[in-house]
């Protein structure tokens, strides 16, 4: 299970020397390219076309079909429609901030995969920190709320901004918590060797990821997850029928797509996260070069599994989300800790 | 086995260029028609009054944050914990091993109910959004 990184993997391949430091700068740009090709391909797939699919059918209705199969072709004309959409900039905007918000939420959310393995070999980098890293590139997307909240000189988008801070601090911790009782079993932050660690078998035919041995903290990570990505019910920082679009409300054109875009990447990267620390990464049934598709069914069907919250789950109150956050989740959040710790603790 | 930051440095230098070269693609594609009003903000059709940035508040929630600081270093704290537990618990036993975390976790608990019992954790403490409640602490 355990390969190379995605750049020597390449520098090998062109027959390059991997130990020199320029080829290495230049096959990692190639395979940073690469997961960014990738990630975009998913994401445009997602937003344009999946997402409304989905919806309508969970609604009964049919939406997109009239371009191309299924109407795929949308995805193309979208781009060209929302690119081509003329970008007004409103009154008394905080400049600078307001530019470099759509920025922040769309490239940090993408800084993410750099450490997550896809299977195949496709695993950028594999430092000894990834599970860290990966928590933290996933949380710099608050800021560029803010500051899209802060700077856009409007009422709905400043309440917006200001509960998506709410949100995001109510549940980034039961999340790392329940991220921290996953690496009591592993005893490494490396994503290679997480997920190295899922590779047994449990009972018959079933492997031990950690969903099935810990299925407690696989179902507190799912719903501090949803709150993360902000997908009902816990959607209250956008909340349609009541601060009409959120930190969002001001943003046309390609700031637009990039706010959009930087979601959709958002909730891939928490799908990445739960498929390697809780579903095994890349593994399942077949021959080890199927594991980048094993890997994009599993965050797939975490995408999925928002949408399906988003159609079916009401929303809950602002009040509502943060005692459920702060007395409901940590509390349980740290239970699980103690517990993994005492259950690990008499098995070793 | 080459540096890994190398390779993230990369990605960190795509995840730049690609909203970066769609700004610029949308540039070169959008029309630009400045007109009178189109600039206002959006307030459901109403004409807009004052900033956004003169709303009143509730500064109540700053105990949140604080919470929020708090319980986030304790997790900083608590990841090394859980990356040496498994060997250690092996290497001394679990007492020794479990025992500190549980009172560290148990003084961040009391903590986290005290914060409760001074409704902290709580989105509005106005006096006008809790009108008639007496036995409100």
């Amino acid at each position: 299970m355990q390969s190379a990184p995605l750049p020597e993997t390449l520098a090998n391949l062109v027959g390059l020397d991997p130990n020199s430091t320029p080829v290495m700068i230049l096959m990692s740009l190639v395979g940073a390219a690469l997961i960014g090709t990738l990630m975009m391909t998913n994401t445009a797939l997602a937003g344009p076309w999946a997402k409304r699919k989905i919806t309508a059918a969970f609604t009964d209705r049919i939406a997109v079909n009239r371009i191309g199969p299924y109407g795929l072709f949308i995805i193309v004309a979208d781009a060209v429609r929302l690119l081509s959409k003329e970008l007004i900039v409103p009154d008394g905007v905080d400049r600078p901030a307001w530019d470099l918000a759509p920025l922040v939420i769309a490239s940090t959310a993408l800084l993410g995969f750099a450490v997550v393995p896809m299977g195949s070999g496709i695993h950028l980098a594999d430092p000894e920190v990834g599970l860290a890293y990966v928590f933290a590139t996933a949380s710099m997307a608050s800021v560029g709320l803010v500051m899209a909240g802060y700077a856009s000189n409007n009422k709905y988008s400043f309440l917006g901004g200001l509960r998506a801070v709410a949100q995001n601090v109510a549940y980034e911790i039961p999340l790392i918590l329940t991220g921290a009782s996953v690496v009591i079993f592993t005893g490494s932050l490396q994503m290679s060797e997480i997920v190295a660690a899922q590779q047994q078998t449990l009972i018959g035919p079933l492997p031990s990821w950690y969903a099935f041995v810990n299925p407690f903290a696989f179902v507190l990570f799912m719903i501090a997850n949803l709150a993360e990505v902000g997908r009902n019910p816990f959607d209250i920082p956008e909340a349609p029928t009541e601060i009409v679009a959120g930190y969002q409300t001001e943003y046309s054109s390609v700031y637009f797509v990039l706010v959009y875009l930087g979601e959709f990447i958002h909730i891939f990267l928490g799908g990445a996260i739960i498929a390697t620390i809780f579903l095994g990464g890349p593994a399942g049934p077949g021959p080890a070069s199927l594991g980048i598709v094993w890997f994009f069914i599993k965050i797939w069907g975490v995408f999925l599994f928002t949408q399906w919250a988003r159609s079916a789950v009401p929303r809950v109150r602002i009040d509502q989300l943060i005692e459920i956050g702060w007395k409901g989740m940590l509390v349980l959040s740290l239970a699980n800790l103690l517990l993994t710790a005492v259950i690990v603790g008499v098995i070793a | 086995m080459s540096n890994p930051w190398i390779a993230i440095g990369a990605l960190a230098v795509v995840a730049l260029a690609i909203p970066i070269t769609m700004m610029a693609v949308s540039s070169l594609l959008r029309p630009r028609v400045p007109e009178q009003g189109k600039t206002a903000t959006y307030e459901s059709g109403e004409v807009p009054t004052g900033s956004s940035r003169q709303i009143k508040f509730n500064i109540q929630y700053y105990m949140v944050a604080l919470l929020f600081v708090i319980f986030d270093i304790e997790t900083v704290l608590i990841f090394p914990w859980t990356v040496i537990y498994r060997d250690a618990v092996g290497a001394v036993g679990m007492t020794k091993v479990l025992l500190p975390m549980v009172v560290f976790i148990g003084v961040l608990v009391v903590g986290l109910g005290w914060a409760w019992r001074n409704g902290a954790v709580r989105w509005v403490r106005s006096p006008r959004a809790t009108k008639g409640a007496d036995t409100y602490e």
